[in-house]
């Protein structure tokens, strides 16, 4: 009876830990973003910013994704890359990292294209990546954002403007000084 | 007597010839290297992993490859490592980003033969040529 209760108590211990669900797929609908905060303040988008291509996808758990939702909130970073891409694991960790930072203010979504499930669910766990994924099988997204090889990233402002894209990627500690630079006011520094 | 252990040595001596044989697996394969060059004209800093553009975009790290023999005959396989970025032509364009192609080296072991072809995630066969002591092949050609 004893050994029980101290089951029960582990049990509902891991519970109330409200980490990621070890069984839910990586980058699937459980890391979608909550409320915006409401002390986020943003710069304004310089006239005549073009718009990014909208698009509609899939998250790695068949979630149904549509970009203009997310940035119709809050500023959006594309991430472009594939498990097989050594350039992106080299960045990874740290973008992860970055992610989490600034989770529900500026939402980061990867988009992965030519990859296997198995090898991406993988490279998702062991870079503990918690951000939505959406699987651009035909690569028609990559294409839409001019992306010829995986590593690229790409600045979304609230309300779609495309700020700023990089072909061939940057390190965490450069993108979180861009978005600074390029997305945030001086109040939510 | 003397016979019979006569013919039980040749037996013996023909037993461990066939073994011999049949342990090499066959035929015996030479290292080498299949080299190919993706002419794929992408702007990226010399000498950082890359993949393949454009049309050929299953040129990466981790595709599967085959090397055949011009009859078709598969001889090895496996999966290739990350391409390397290099400079499309010499001049000093004072960027780091710079035109570039992609060259993915693999080493195989392969048994001589007239003729070798290339498959890449299951994609059309690239013929590849001997030189310098490497299978190699420019896409496209």
């Amino acid at each position: 009876m004893r050994l029980l209760a101290l089951l029960l108590v582990a049990v509902l211990g891991l519970a109330a830990c409200g980490g990621a669900d070890p069984e839910a797929p990586a980058g699937g609908a459980a890391t979608l973003p909550g409320p915006v905060p409401a002390d986020l303040a943003l710069r304004p988008v310089p006239p005549g910013t073009p718009s990014a291509p909208v698009f509609t996808g899939t998250l790695t758990d068949g979630t149904a994704l549509a970009a203009a939702d997310l940035w119709a909130e809050r500023p959006v970073v594309l991430l472009f890359f594939a498990s097989w891409c050594t350039t992106c694991a080299d960045r990874q960790d740290a973008l992860s990292d970055l992610a989490r930072d600034y989770r529900d203010r500026v939402v980061f979504v990867g988009v992965v294209t030519g990859d296997e499930p198995a090898e991406l669910e993988a490279y998702l766990r062991a870079h503990e990546a918690e951000f939505p994924v959406v699987v651009d099988a035909d690569g028609t997204i990559s294409r839409s954002y001019a992306v010829r090889e995986p590593g690229a990233v790409a600045v979304v402002a609230k309300g779609g403007a495309l700020l700023r894209g990089w072909p061939g990627g940057l390190d965490a500690s450069t993108l979180d000084n861009r978005i600074r630079e390029l997305l945030l006011d001086e109040v939510s520094r | 007597m003397p016979r019979r252990q006569g013919l039980i040595s040749r037996f013996g001596a023909a037993l461990l010839l066939a073994t011999a044989v049949g342990g090499c697996g066959g035929e015996a394969a030479s290292p080498t290297t299949v080299r190919v060059l993706v002419r794929d004209i992408n702007i990226r800093e010399e000498g950082v992993d890359c993949a393949g553009t454009g049309a050929y975009t299953f040129f990466h790290n981790r595709a599967p490859f085959r090397v055949l023999d011009g009859a078709g005959e598969t001889l090895t396989d496996g999966r290739l490592p990350p391409g390397k970025a290099v400079r499309t032509f010499e001049e000093d364009l004072e960027v780091e980003r710079i035109p570039t192609y992609c060259e993915f080296a693999v080493p195989v072991s392969v048994p001589a033969r007239s003729g070798y072809q290339l498959v890449v995630d299951d994609q059309p066969a690239i013929p590849l040529t001997a030189d310098s002591g490497a299978l190699v092949a420019v896409v496209p050609s």
